[in-house]
């Protein structure tokens, strides 16, 4: 008698176990509810709880959420006296239908399993049913970094359920646009989050029909000050740098060429080193028409300096020929001894540091090196025409002069219309 | 016996129970998934039409997305969806409409499913959030429709001696590991139409030319043939980021070098700063892109212009070194010959400068025996050419008779003005013939 009374006991009382409780026995897992008649409708609702890494390279981002799924599965209903849900070890869903919601475009998943797995079941006596999990999910996002590192992303992360379609399962957003929240802390290191927000949409594949997809969409700004601090900055200041080489003596032809040569090469560094963190695109990148025109100008800085030396050679041996028609003892060019010994001398040539002047000079030589020295100083067409008649290498020193002269006004003008136009384009 | 009688009356109620439960399921809709199926009497072992002729199981893939390439790993990693689909009599369940009943995916586990696997495949998963992206969907005729969603890296074999002006031809290939032909028989469900893509699937650095899809037969001298099923896809690299990473940056160094034929061969510190600079950023260059290169036995395209142009540029070192040699040569004969004909001879104060790196002011009557003390050299030299510049000019007629070393000087200046025709000239000639033949 008492065995059935253990029987009877089991069946009036509520405190059974789950299983009898949810007569998880005759829920064939399976089979969703309502199955052969109209589709269930499945509301979800996200909680994000941080965006753990953008990829440029991959292309990707890596997100971890809480996911929560609700519906109603008529075969769980209990009856009770309170309204009162109950909550059961996540293990349980292995032995009741949930929805198969998977990631479109996702790389790698997991549902985090530290203690256990993190799922939580809780059932309403209606039958209602809430199915939470914590997901890491790394899901693809198409980049455009045509604008780089000035740009925004738009990525999104995309829900759909894997076998049901339109007429079997219908996923929605639980609360419109209400159902994405976010912790309040959440933040990127290099990126600004602007907004996240819900949309849904239906899917088609050709061969299994359509299905129900939901969207959280989000838009990244990136921050620029990395870049400024580790691209933008170097580059400005290795342009600039070869612009002092417009402003030391042209005579100095082994300080002129190795300031421009340096400069290309860290030009060049520079550049290889903001490509090594990035993907290999098939267009331009902002960044790269900055570094690139910052490397055009440093580069004709060297150009620039080889047309003041050339012009210069040639102008030299000009003179030396109108000297060999012309018989004076004129001075030699200041210029000539510069590019000899590499010490920088007065506009008289006879004046040179570290050499003493001797005595045995002729007085008619010195006589006329002086007037050569005073011509050259007044640069006087008068002069010019009194003792250089006809000769055009002075002119042509005069326009090295000018060559480097206008170069310090043009080169510094262009580099800073280029930088007005080009932050004003793209910020 | 009250014991005996109680067991008794508890077994004709629970057998009730029991009957009245077995009754009301049956009665109820719906039916319980695997008494539809009738799975118990499923045998998952073996495969439909067991003993008879082979199953076909046809096969649809959609490619969700091609993840990455990797030239030093020489391999790709793609995402799909595969479909297979068979007819499986054992599966066929009443229905009054036609319509096909999904199932979980828990469900594959207690029927027959092929095994089907990619040969050459180095990892793969199937993924799993929420759950196994499993479908299983089954027609009231036992046609069964079973997709997947799998990620897979695969070998793929690269031909790098056109990089990066290369067409890598890459294929995943799907077979089934147990059953060979006279048990299975994979085929493409809708011929070349079976393989789809999604419509944004595109790679960064490549151009997905096409995809077509192809069957063959694959024989296994222990196990049989096989059918093998082949997703063929080409993609073209974009060149792009190699012009501006590295084709780019070496024509500018080559350029770069020729601007030394331009600098007055006096300035010996400048020239050969110039020079062995923009060798040391050629070879930084060649560096940074071996570096992402897995290493091959034989050379690439992209290393046959690096070096070449590595060529140019030292070689613009060696030609500012032959001139400043031949100067010291040249310098040497002339002092030379001096000597020979015993008597002063004046050369040009460039000469002398260049010869023992005092400044003269005019030009000078040097000495064979030559003093550090350039003063001395001097006053000498002064002492020697007070007669006035016009015996200078008789005296360079003099010692210009016989004297070929002044020409040869001269063409010292001929040596760089060749340079400054023929690197350029012959630079653009192999670009042309580089660029002609690769693209």
């Amino acid at each position: 008698s008492h065995i059935y009374k253990k029987n009877h006991d089991i069946t009036k009382t509520w405190k059974g176990k789950s299983e009898q409780l949810l007569r998880v026995d005759d829920h064939d897992f399976t089979m969703r509810p309502a199955f052969g008649g109209p589709a269930i409708p499945v509301g979800v609702d996200v909680q994000v709880e941080s965006l753990d890494s953008i990829s440029e390279v991959d292309m990707d981002f890596t997100m971890t959420l809480y996911l929560r799924h609700y519906w109603k599965d008529e075969r769980l209903s209990f009856p009770s006296t309170t309204n009162k849900s109950m909550t059961f070890d996540g293990r349980l869903v292995k032995k009741i239908w949930v929805p198969d919601v998977f990631f479109v475009h996702s790389k790698r998943s997991f549902i985090h399993d530290t203690t256990t797995d993190n799922i939580m079941l809780r059932v309403f006596p209606d039958g209602h049913v809430l199915y939470s999990m914590r997901v890491t999910v790394t899901a693809m996002c198409n980049m455009d970094f045509s604008r780089f590192p000035l740009d925004s992303q738009t990525c999104s992360l995309e829900l759909e359920s894997y076998a049901y379609t339109d007429e079997d399962l219908m996923l929605y957003w639980k609360n419109g646009n209400e159902s994405l929240k976010t912790d309040e802390k959440i933040s990127l290191s290099q990126f600004l989050i602007q907004k996240f927000h819900t949309t849904s949409r239906l899917a088609f594949y050709s061969s299994t029909g359509w299905y129900n997809r939901l969207y959280i969409n989000f838009t990244l700004r990136r921050h620029i000050f990395f870049f400024l601090l580790q691209t933008y900055f170097p580059a400005t200041l290795m342009v600039m740098l070869s612009w002092v080489s417009f402003w030391i003596d042209r005579r100095a032809v082994p300080a002129r060429v190795s300031l421009g040569i340096t400069t290309v090469l860290t030009m060049s560094t520079i550049i290889t080193g903001v490509n090594a963190s990035m993907p290999r695109v098939s267009y331009i990148k902002a960044v790269d028409i900055y570094l690139w025109v910052s490397f055009v100008f440093v580069f004709l800085s060297v150009l620039e300096y080889a047309a003041v030396n050339y012009l210069t050679t040639v102008q030299e041996r000009k003179e030396r020929k109108l000297r060999e028609r012309f018989p004076c003892t004129c001075g030699i060019p200041h210029s000539k001894t510069m590019m000899l010994d590499g010490n920088y001398s007065e506009s008289d040539a006879n004046s040179l540091a570290g050499y003493t002047r001797n005595q045995m000079v002729p007085e008619e030589e010195k006589q006329e090196k002086v007037v050569v020295h005073l011509t050259m100083s007044n640069e006087s067409n008068s002069s010019r025409k009194r003792g250089l008649k006809g000769h055009v290498g002075l002119r042509i020193i005069q326009n090295t002069h000018a060559i480097d002269k206008y170069s310090r006004l043009i080169f510094p003008g262009t580099y800073i219309f280029f930088n007005l136009i080009y932050w004003s384009v793209f910020s | 016996n009250p014991e005996v009688s109680y067991f008794f009356f508890f077994f004709k109620h629970s057998k009730r129970e029991i009957k009245m439960r077995k009754l009301d399921s049956t009665k109820l809709r719906p039916l319980k998934s695997e008494q539809l199926l009738r799975i118990e009497d499923h045998d998952f072992a073996l495969r439909p039409g067991f003993g008879g002729s082979p199953i076909p199981v046809g096969i649809d893939v959609q490619v969700e997305s091609i993840d990455s390439i990797s030239e030093v790993d020489m391999d790709f990693t793609m995402t799909l969806y595969l479909r297979h689909y068979w007819k499986d009599e054992r599966l066929s369940f009443r229905s009054n409409k036609n319509r096909s009943m999904t199932f979980d995916g828990r469900l594959i586990k207690k029927i027959w499913v092929p095994d089907v696997f990619f040969v050459h495949s180095k990892r793969s998963f199937i993924h799993d959030t929420t759950v196994e992206n499993i479908m299983l969907r089954v027609y009231p005729d036992g046609n069964v429709l079973f997709s997947l969603r799998i990620t897979v890296s695969a070998m793929c074999f690269m031909d790098f001696s056109r990089f990066p002006l290369d067409t890598q031809n890459c294929s995943l290939e799907l077979e089934s590991y147990a059953y060979n032909e006279d048990d299975l028989m994979l085929y493409w469900k809708h011929g070349n139409k079976s393989l789809s893509t999604d419509e944004h699937i595109s790679l960064s650095q490549f151009f997905i030319e096409e995809f077509s899809a192809s069957s063959g037969l694959a024989f296994y001298s222990s196990t049989g043939w096989y059918n093998r099923l082949f997703i063929n896809f080409a993609l073209r690299r974009h060149i792009f980021f190699f012009v501006l990473q590295s084709y780019f940056p070496a024509m500018l160094m080559v350029m770069l070098s020729w601007v030394s034929f331009w600098i007055d061969r006096r300035a010996v510190p400048a020239r050969v700063s110039l020079g062995i600079t923009t060798v040391l950023t050629m070879s930084t260059i060649m560096t940074g892109v071996s570096a992402s290169m897995p290493q091959v036995s034989y050379i690439k395209a992209v290393d046959v212009y690096l070096w070449i142009s590595f060529l140019f540029v030292f070689l613009s070192v060696i030609e500012y070194a032959a001139v400043n040699y031949l100067t010291t040569v040249e310098e040497r004969k002339q002092l030379k010959k001096r000597g020979k004909a015993s008597g002063t001879y004046s050369i040009d104060a460039v000469q002398a400068m260049a010869f023992d790196g005092c400044f003269h002011d005019t030009d000078v009557d040097m000495d064979l025996s030559f003093s550090d003390r350039c003063e001395e050299n001097e006053t000498r030299a002064r002492a020697a050419s007070i007669p006035n510049v016009d015996t200078t000019r008789m005296k360079r007629k003099r010692s210009l008779k016989g004297n070929v070393g002044r020409i040869i000087l001269q063409n010292n200046h001929v040596i760089d003005t060749y340079s400054r025709i023929i690197f350029p000239s012959v630079y653009i000639v192999f670009n042309f013939f580089y660029w002609g033949l690769y693209i």
